[in-house]
């Protein structure tokens, strides 16, 4: 919401000497009118009030009507002031003009959006919107930014898949590498594991593997300690999990079932134990509150 | 919560009713209410609104009970809870729907401000859906606010006191007031789905300076060209004070209403035509004082006028200083006195509290048992006057949530 208030002010004063020049002639004839009245009737006393008002409009007391009938006759008075409020009254005329409103419509629409929406205004949403209009204003470097996710990218993938380059040297893989780089984006992506790794094999041949590994592992960690290099400590080997196979449905969740009975470990039997001493012990916490809370308590505890 | 077997607190006339139900539901007192417009020859009894109302309550408490006498000028209300829009109860697919009749004068505020008091403390997410020939949703001539008004300046409070989560004022349809004041087409639907245990404490003493001006122009039915030149007007007296205001323009068709007549049943008519603007000025500290001026009924008023009436309306609310302006500070002490059983303050204009609506009020509270507010002048420099009222919470809350 920053420069809102967008106003053009113009001054224009207008010039007195256009001022000076309209008056006098008005005076020349009312002069001339006047004194043809006053030759034929008795001197004017309605005429001067009137000019007074126009001079002067807050006084119009009776007593001053009549004191300005003694001032009403000579003429010189009137010029006297004519000339004064032309020295003074200086016009300004001061126009005032908002900004034209199309030039907020931009901001308008999003402005729009959060306010005229089914959700109460909060001041927060006004925070969100200024930061997402700044986002915005950098358009122009957001071609930059992508050039440079790519590059970064291609580094990425450089560093990661240099050890298959040693052989070739060119830096896009071709063959049997592309395909080994192509894995390895794969399980960078989230793959579970490697489209080349054999599921299938001989137990002997897998029991192989596995103590070569280890072997492997130990020659590097005796070499370490012989070195006096300190290693990283050895990973757990995790045994196999004791979860619970996948059952069919409809089974019971407890036991297990056979010969037409549900039999019940002691482990079972334990468990549900528990849970249940554990639900009751955590039921209502918290404090504050009066009415019929002593009495749900102790109902919760027989 | 009908439990005990208080005697009921007795009540006299219609003033304050709604603000009286709305407290017999909170705090679980059956209300008497005696002698409403007994003195009326003509419109004795409950008024089309207040029997709508009565409805209302109905439909979002489960088990409250109310006798009406056969003139209507005695009411016993006997409160259940407030379950909310529990499917099953009054609701259908978690929405109640509330039809007003044709014959209402009031504008939707008037059901809406009580009905969001009672909502933090419903059992389950509370979704009312107005309809019907008779929702206004304009300001109207009887003094209730808009409904944009009660999004933008009362809604923005529950916040205050913790509950922000899924609060929806949702305008579908917009109306101004049929021919009479009397009935509109308008459609609102209100969510609240925030209910919580007890209210937080509120400590609200810093007024700030306004910061921004916003507001809504509508106008339903006639040329968009009035919003234009309400805008207009109003911000050639804001702008200067406020540079930082700015208010949306909605045009909308004009509501239809179903009139069958003997030759066709079928027939409709339009209804609610006009237009309006709704002014909210915010603090620096987050108070929210807001303005409400439409066209009036019978028409005949330029859209500059209106523009400006609001605008002063707006200056006129703000000057009279305090945290909070006299319509929202029912909302406020309400929800403070249902509050922890702790001291909140709430530092409010002289001339808020000396409205004869919160002295009501007050009376009201302190005879469903609530203790007195404490008043003092508010410290610091302190130009305009402004008082700070402590309220003691009674630690009701939420009865739903209690048993649950």
């Amino acid at each position: 919401m920053v420069g809102k208030r967008k106003r053009e002010t113009a001054v224009v004063s207008r010039s007195t000497k256009t001022k000076e020049a309209s008056p006098e002639p008005a005076n020349d004839a009312q002069d001339i009118f006047r004194k043809y009245f006053e030759a034929q009737f008795e001197p004017i006393e309605t005429d001067v009030p009137s000019k007074r008002d126009a001079e002067e409009p807050e006084s119009g007391d009776d007593d001053n009507i009549e004191d300005d009938d003694e001032i009403s006759e000579p003429d010189s008075d009137w010029d006297g002031l004519s000339g004064e409020s032309d020295e003074e009254n200086v016009v300004e005329v001061v126009e005032h003009k908002d900004a034209s409103l199309g030039a907020n419509d931009l901001m308008d629409k999003k402005a729009r959006k959060a306010f005229m929406s089914a959700k109460p205004p909060s001041s927060a949403d006004e925070k969100k919107k200024t930061t997402k209009s700044t986002k915005k204003d950098n358009s122009d470097d957001d071609t930059n930014d992508a050039l440079n996710l790519k590059h970064d990218l291609d580094l990425q993938r450089l560093l990661r898949e240099s050890h298959l380059l040693d052989s070739a040297s060119e830096l896009a893989p071709t063959g049997k590498n592309r395909l080994k780089a192509l894995d390895l984006r794969m399980q960078d992506l989230g793959a579970k594991e490697s489209l080349y790794k054999q599921k299938n094999m001989p137990d002997a041949f897998r029991q192989g593997i596995k103590a070569k590994a280890i072997s492997r592992d130990e020659k590097r960690r005796r070499e370490a300690k012989e070195n006096g290099i300190i290693l990283e400590k050895p990973s757990k080997i995790t045994k196999s999990d004791n979860k619970r196979r996948e059952r069919g449905i409809g089974g019971s969740s407890i036991g297990k079932f056979s010969g037409g009975t549900l039999n019940l470990s002691k482990q079972d039997l334990h468990s549900m134990q528990s849970s249940r001493g554990r639900s009751s012990r955590g039921g209502r916490g918290g404090r504050g509150g009066r009415g019929g809370r002593g009495g749900k308590a102790k109902r919760g505890r027989f | 919560m009908a439990t005990t077997s208080q005697a009921p607190l007795r009540f006299t006339s219609h003033h304050n009713l709604v603000y009286r139900l709305v407290l017999s539901t909170l705090t679980g007192r059956t209300v008497h209410i005696s002698q409403i417009r007994s003195s009326s020859p003509t419109n004795p009894g409950l008024a089309p609104h207040e029997i709508s109302f009565l409805r209302l309550l109905e439909a979002v408490t489960n088990g409250s009970q109310m006798e009406i006498s056969y003139t209507g000028t005695i009411l016993v209300y006997k409160p259940g809870l407030i379950t909310g829009s529990a499917s099953g109860v009054g609701a259908s697919g978690g929405v109640i729907r509330h039809e007003l009749p044709s014959n209402c004068s009031r504008g939707l505020s008037y059901f809406l401000i009580p009905l969001c008091l009672l909502a933090p403390f419903s059992k389950a997410p509370l979704k009312v859906l107005f309809s019907g020939p008779g929702v206004i949703t304009s300001s109207t001539p009887t003094g209730d606010m808009s409904v944009d008004s009660v999004r933008t300046a009362i809604l923005p409070l529950y916040n205050q006191f913790g509950m922000f989560n899924n609060v929806e004022l949702r305008i579908l349809k917009r109306s101004n007031p049929g021919p009479n004041g009397r009935g509109g087409g308008g459609e609102v639907q209100f969510t609240f789905g925030h209910q919580i245990r007890l209210p937080k404490t509120l400590h609200l003493m810093n007024p700030g300076r306004i910061k921004r001006v916003r507001g809504v122009a509508y106008s339903i039915g006639v040329s968009g060209s009035n919003n234009a030149r309400m805008i207009e007007s109003c911000r050639g007296i804001l702008n200067p004070l406020s540079p930082d205001t700015y208010i949306f323009s909605d045009v909308s068709s004009a509501p239809l209403v179903p009139t069958p007549d003997k030759n066709n049943p079928n027939a409709k008519k339009k209804i609610g035509l006009g237009f309006g603007l709704s002014l909210v000025a915010e603090s620096s500290t987050g108070c929210l004082f807001s303005a409400d001026v439409a066209s009036p009924p019978s028409g005949g008023e330029a859209p500059e006028d209106i523009g400006k009436k609001c605008a002063f309306q707006l200056l006129e609310t703000i000057s009279k200083g305090g945290c909070v302006p006299p319509a929202a500070a029912t909302t406020m002490l309400t929800l403070m006195t249902m509050g922890s059983e702790d001291v909140g303050r709430l530092q409010v204009g002289r001339e808020v509290i000396a409205d004869p609506n919160m002295i009501q009020l007050a009376r009201d509270l302190s005879k469903f048992g609530a203790p007195g507010w404490g008043i003092r002048d508010a410290a610091g420099e302190n130009e305009d006057g402004d008082v700070i009222i402590s309220v003691v919470g009674r630690g009701i809350g939420n009865v739903g949530r209690k048993v649950a």
